[in-house]
């Protein structure tokens, strides 16, 4: 199966094409370039690369969330909008789930996105060979709730992957038996999520694939602090 | 084989994610709009992230639509275009990456196109354009007067200096009591109240084209707020009918000021505040006035307020000029002419 894969939630821009675990062609950024310049540029030069046009391709995989809601939404935004035009089968890959790829296997690997204000994107994953078990979910949580809610975990097992700076320094504190992979050693790999993507079930409707934010907006939550509540029957967008 | 064009249009500039089918940027086969109104009225305004969320839950479904309706397949289509600015950023980018995906996986050339000169460009579905004409460019965002002396050739001879016309329109609204987008209600407001309080017409002496309407804003809100502070109550009718004056007196003036230096055939007036009774009336009585025999053209409403059908007109021209743009293409927020 030939998987064009990529991922733009961060500031890494990783693009790549995979046939049955063979990586054909991976391009990876982590220069201060804008992605929604050069996905689509580096898309092309992946497939040139590998020899294939693109409607030769069999899957697509995208990184989904969370991350930089921006960043996350160019990458969501070309595949959602590649699978519908090509008729292609998509799948979403938690971005978090992506960066646990680069924890050790049997490890209790905790990826990480800084979310400011001592707050960050997290989950918790167990690695086995070519497999990954998701034990807690992905979140947004406030640092300390999260080092909090691993109490129970034995932290010499513990490897926290592509932590910030700032990140490292609180966790260091807490467990200073825990592995830390800081950002610069855990760049996400698009050839990694080609491989994640393979064993997953495609999307059903691609029309409904969207981002996983893990957070409202301001502007939303502002709202619903109101008083306000979420209607499901109302349409916020109509056909006009 | 056709010598028609057909060009698939993006414009996600705003709070509206649209998606057109254009024959020869005269005939519109489709011309899909998904409006955001209802998510942005919760909060009275429109909040750029909110929207940039929506623009990626109907990007596809849009592009469905409009391909469906339009009965066409990506074989027939000559091109894709897109809006690339001005605009929020975040909502620009998602036509933007999907209109360069589709360009890139059916290989079809793209063309970047310029909002207002949509919007210009909108007139075009109506009518024959005849060159130079003129623009008058009046939406929640821009307030501009543009001479268009030939196809896709602008020259910005005025601008707003502070508040956009409709922007005004909200704001005033809101101190009203009425709900975001305010204009239409002001607009019929309007239509029963008389002109009483004199508020201010800034600019209107000065020898420039540029409008000016933050004095007028203020002296409206401040006019309301010294009421409350009194307990009196003042009639809505007479205040919008005496914002919507001051407006008027504004738009009209500088209008016919411009065409004065730079004569034309045809005025076109373009952007949400097109929609307005008030203004359509005072442009045809001016021009009857006058006994001009200028050709005053308000594209019907559905292409008044943001919408793609307009972007494929303005990129039939750039098609026409090979005006094309490659896989690199960016948002520029605060494009102008």
């Amino acid at each position: 199966m030939k998987i064009l894969a990529f991922d733009s939630s961060n500031k890494p821009l990783t693009v790549a094409v995979v046939e049955d675990g063979k990586i054909l062609a991976q391009m990876d950024s982590t220069e201060e370039k804008t992605h929604s310049i050069s996905l689509l540029p580096d898309i092309q030069e992946s497939l040139k690369k590998s020899g294939l046009s693109v409607d030769q391709i069999d899957r697509i995989a995208v990184s989904d969330g969370p991350g930089s809601y921006t960043g996350v939404r160019i990458a969501v935004t070309v595949a959602k909008t590649l699978a519908f035009t090509l008729d292609k089968p998509l799948v979403g890959i938690s971005s978090l789930r992506l960066l646990a790829a680069n924890g050790d296997d049997g490890d209790l690997v905790v990826p990480l996105e800084d979310a400011r204000n001592d707050n960050a994107f997290a989950g918790a994953y167990i690695n086995k060979s070519n497999e990954s078990v998701n034990v807690i979910p992905d979140h947004h949580i406030a640092m300390a709730d999260l080092l909090d809610n691993l109490e129970n975990y034995d932290q010499a097992q513990m490897e926290f992957v592509n932590a910030s700076q700032h990140l490292a320094d609180l966790i260091k504190a807490r467990y200073p038996q825990a592995k830390i992979l800081l950002t610069k050693d855990s760049l996400p790999s698009a050839a990694k999520l080609a491989n994640i993507a393979v064993n997953e079930t495609p999307v059903r409707d691609i029309n409904a694939f969207v981002p996983t934010y893990l957070r409202l907006t301001q502007a939303e939550h502002d709202w619903i602090k109101k008083g306000h509540k979420e209607d499901g029957n109302i349409s916020y967008v109509e056909e006009i | 084989m056709s010598n028609d064009t057909l060009i698939l249009a993006f414009e996600s500039s705003c709070d509206e994610t649209s998606v057109a089918v254009i024959k020869n940027g005269k005939e519109i086969l489709s011309n899909i709009i998904a409006t955001q109104i209802k998510s942005h009225q919760r909060f009275g305004g429109v909040v750029p992230e909110v929207a940039s969320r929506h623009h990626v839950e109907e990007i596809t479904l849009c592009i469905q639509m409009a391909m469906d309706e339009a009965e066409v397949s990506y074989d027939d289509l000559d091109a894709v275009a897109v809006t690339y600015g001005p605009g929020l950023v975040g909502s620009l980018l998602i036509g933007i990456m999907a209109a360069k995906t589709v360009a890139f996986a059916h290989n079809l050339p793209l063309i970047k196109s310029n909002h207002l000169a949509g919007h210009i460009y909108s007139a075009n579905f109506v009518t024959d354009l005849q060159y130079p004409f003129m623009a008058l460019l009046v939406s929640g965002g821009h307030t501009e007067l543009v001479y268009v002396k030939a196809p896709g050739e602008f020259e910005t001879l005025g601008d707003t200096r502070d508040d956009a016309v409709g922007e005004a329109y909200d704001k005033i609204g809101r101190v009203l009591g009425i709900n975001y987008p305010a204009g239409k209600e002001v607009d019929r407001l309007a239509g029963i109240g008389k002109d009483t309080f004199n508020f201010p017409r800034a600019m209107v002496q000065e020898d420039n084209l540029d409008f000016s309407f933050s004095g007028l804003k203020s002296a409206f809100i401040n006019t309301v707020h010294h009421a409350d502070q009194v307990h009196q109550e003042l009639s809505k009718e007479d205040l919008a009918a005496s914002f919507q004056g001051a407006v008027l007196d504004i738009l009209a003036n500088k209008t016919f000021r411009a065409i004065k230096t730079h004569p034309v055939k045809q005025l076109i007036v373009v952007g949400g505040v097109a929609a307005n009774q008030g203004l359509r009336k005072r442009l045809a009585d001016e021009i009857a006035k006058r006994n001009s025999d200028i050709e005053l053209i308000f594209p019907p409403l559905r292409l008044c307020g943001d919408n793609a059908a307009m972007i494929g007109a303005i990129a039939q021209i750039q098609y026409e000029k090979q005006d094309f743009a490659d896989l690199t293409v960016n948002a520029d927020p605060s494009l102008d002419f």
